[in-house]
């Protein structure tokens, strides 16, 4: 990239800052929490929400898929687990927005540079979950596995893998919680989000109270929904355990 | 060899499920060795031995003796360093290991049961691997179920819903699926509570009984071992095949010190555990009712020829043993109704040792043998099992002049 560094943020693009005061326009006036203002523009939500789900969901996803796969490959090569956890760890350091400055002059501004970084952010937690999860799988069922005959891709797949799960999902559901955290800061990167409406105008109780409160729902929402796959993936979990 | 316990009520004999049913095999050991790298010594130095189909090899030895190291070698958990292993005749290394694993029976311990999956899933492991249709895996899982002793309405529980017993019951139920020709079973019963243990071992040689498998058998427990093999390896530390008999040929007559102190200082009471009470000639009685007059039964204990049990034993109108009458109880002109002492009671099916633990109970030294009916049938004499016991044929007048060994031909 040649020229001069665009400028990181611009405030609020996309994001319609007028507040647009109709009723209770002295409470709106002072920054206040507006009930009625907030029931009115609830709508101009939707989109910064949208973007942050979005940016949530596929940097789960692919932070997922390479952490997995990193998973499997260090369950079979103990010795990659420690380089593994080392690079991971150093990502996992990096300050976000450092991060996002460290990115803009390859990948400009936008989705890539903000899913890099949050991806990045996802991969300690997962890989480590996933190997725990794999290592706490009871040597004597891998044992039984292989002795009844089953072969190494079998024992991973049909063994392994599923009593691994609880312990994979917990990770996941951090790594959502904390994803969703970040990707409030993805505007600085010029991906939207719901960072969007905050920085547009931080002074306004209401605007931050809506989006901030969002960025909790949908936090709540997506653990529950990991918290819920778990269960309905692994029900010998729920069953009570007989004496 | 054990006796399968004629059970009429038992388990019924499993229906052969059409081509499920399949001969035990005959597995052969040929000087086998495992000698893991940098080790000073073998974990298996040379063993060899032939357990013939259908029979239960224990391999028992002290911790290090590498017992468990040669029951993972028949389906190569381990690989051996050297020397062949084959069943039916064939190397166990002519076909991918998992192919061979399918065709062998195998629990452990820890039952290593699948918690992730029910208990017919568990049970069906194996036949699913094989792809047989659902229908014949449902048919086959429900029959093992109740082969086994288990309710089938435990067939959607998760393992961890079970108790340990019942978690056993399943491994082994797993491990019969498709009938294998052979099984191993590593100290299947080591981590049960000795109650549940002694059950399990019951209903295992009971089931053992129908089945007919060849099984190897691996325990630290000698007791356990007697009970359950057909043959026994005991194995020093080392690897070293220390003896290979039969239970009632290693406690008559160790091979050498390691073994008879392995065996204990007890094996001559261990063998009555061997033995039941109908292997026990069985000496006869005077039977009496109540009521009976005390002259004709003083006549009674005199007039019969032989030696006879000293006590009259009374019974009932079924001839069900009652109480055992002494010099004190025959006085008067009729035998008085509820005089004499406990008796007790031993089934000709009942392993010597406990019947005769039960003699050692009771103040008059004899146990009344009843039938099934609980009709008495002789009686069992302590004097018997001391005779049982005392290794060779006693000699018939033991203060006779010694004969020389040629004098009788």
């Amino acid at each position: 990239m040649s020229g001069p560094l665009p400028p990181l943020a611009q405030a609020g693009e996309g994001f319609v800052r007028d507040r647009d005061a109709g009723s209770g326009a002295s409470c709106v006036a002072d920054d206040g929490v507006c009930p009625g203002w907030i029931v009115d523009h609830l709508d101009r939500y939707a989109d910064p929400l949208a973007r942050h789900v979005l940016l949530t969901v596929v940097a789960i996803a692919i932070g997922f898929a390479i952490s997995f796969s990193l998973g499997l490959l260090a369950h079979r090569r103990r010795w990659l687990v420690a380089p593994i956890v080392q690079v991971t760890g150093i990502l996992y350091t990096i300050p976000s927005l450092a991060l996002f400055f460290l990115l803009l002059p390859i990948t400009g501004r936008g989705f890539l540079t903000a899913e890099i970084a949050l991806v990045s952010y996802t991969l300690l937690i997962i890989f480590r979950n996933v190997v725990t999860g794999l290592d706490g799988v009871p040597p004597d069922v891998v044992d039984a596995a292989r002795g009844m005959g089953l072969d190494e891709r079998q024992v991973l797949w049909q063994v392994q893998i599923p009593l691994a799960l609880p312990e994979i999902a917990a990770g996941l559901r951090i790594a959502a919680t904390t994803t969703v955290g970040l990707a409030s800061l993805a505007f600085f990167a010029g991906a939207g989000g719901l960072g969007d409406p905050i920085y547009a105008d931080p002074n306004f109780k209401s605007n931050v109270l809506v989006a901030g409160g969002l960025c909790v729902l949908l936090a709540i929402v997506l653990d529950l929904a990991i918290l819920g796959a778990q269960r309905l993936l692994t029900p010998w979990t729920r069953r009570a355990v007989a004496g | 060899m054990s006796t399968p316990e004629p059970s009429p009520t038992g388990a019924p004999a499993a229906p052969p499920s059409s081509d499920a049913e399949r001969p035990p095999a005959q597995l052969e050991l040929a000087d086998v060795v495992k000698r893991y790298p940098g080790a000073a010594e073998a974990t298996i130095d040379g063993l060899s031995l032939v357990v013939p189909a259908g029979e239960i090899l224990v391999l028992v030895g002290p911790s290090g003796c590498g017992k468990t190291t040669a029951m993972r070698m028949v389906n190569r958990m381990i690989e051996p360093t050297s020397g062949r292993i084959l069943i039916d005749g064939r190397p166990n290394t002519d076909r991918p290991a998992a192919d061979l694993r399918r065709e062998i029976g195998y629990v452990i311990q820890q039952t290593g049961l699948f918690p992730h999956r029910t208990i017919a899933e568990n049970v069906a492991t194996v036949p699913r691997l094989l792809g047989w249709p659902r229908a014949r895996i449902d048919a086959r899982t429900t029959e093992l179920l109740e082969l086994v002793g288990l309710d089938p309405e435990l067939a959607g529980r998760y393992p961890a819903q079970l108790s340990g017993g019942q978690r056993q019951r399943v491994g082994v139920a797993r491990a019969l699926a498709v009938d294998p020709p052979l099984m191993l079973m590593d100290e299947p019963f080591g981590a049960i509570d000795p109650i549940t243990r002694e059950r399990l071992q019951n209903e295992f040689l009971r089931l053992q009984g129908t089945v007919r498998r060849t099984i190897v058998f691996v325990t630290h427990d000698i007791d356990e071992a007697i009970k359950m093999g057909d043959r026994i390896a005991v194995m020093r530390p080392g690897g070293h095949l220390a003896q290979y008999a039969t239970p009632a040929e290693l406690l008559l007559s160790p091979a050498d010190e390691f073994v008879e102190q392995f065996v204990g200082a007890d094996r001559a009471l261990k063998r009555l555990a061997l033995a039941r009470v109908r292997d026990l000639a069985l000496e006869p009685v005077v039977r009496v009712r109540y009521g009976d007059p005390v002259g004709w039964v003083r006549e009674q204990l005199q007039a019969s020829d032989g030696p006879v049990v000293p006590y009259p034993l009374v019974v009932d109108a079924d001839g069900r043993p009652l109480a055992w009458l002494d010099e004190d109880d025959l006085r008067g002109e009729r035998v008085a109704d509820g005089v004499g002492s406990v008796v007790a009671t031993v089934e000709r099916d009942d392993v010597l040792r406990d019947a005769f633990s039960d003699v050692l109970a009771h103040r008059v030294q004899y146990a009344a043998v009843v039938d099934g009916a609980g009709a008495v049938i002789g009686v069992l004499s302590s004097d018997a099992v001391a005779r049982e016991l005392a290794p060779g044929p006693a000699p018939a007048r033991p203060l006779d002049a010694p004969a020389g060994p040629g004098a009788a031909a």
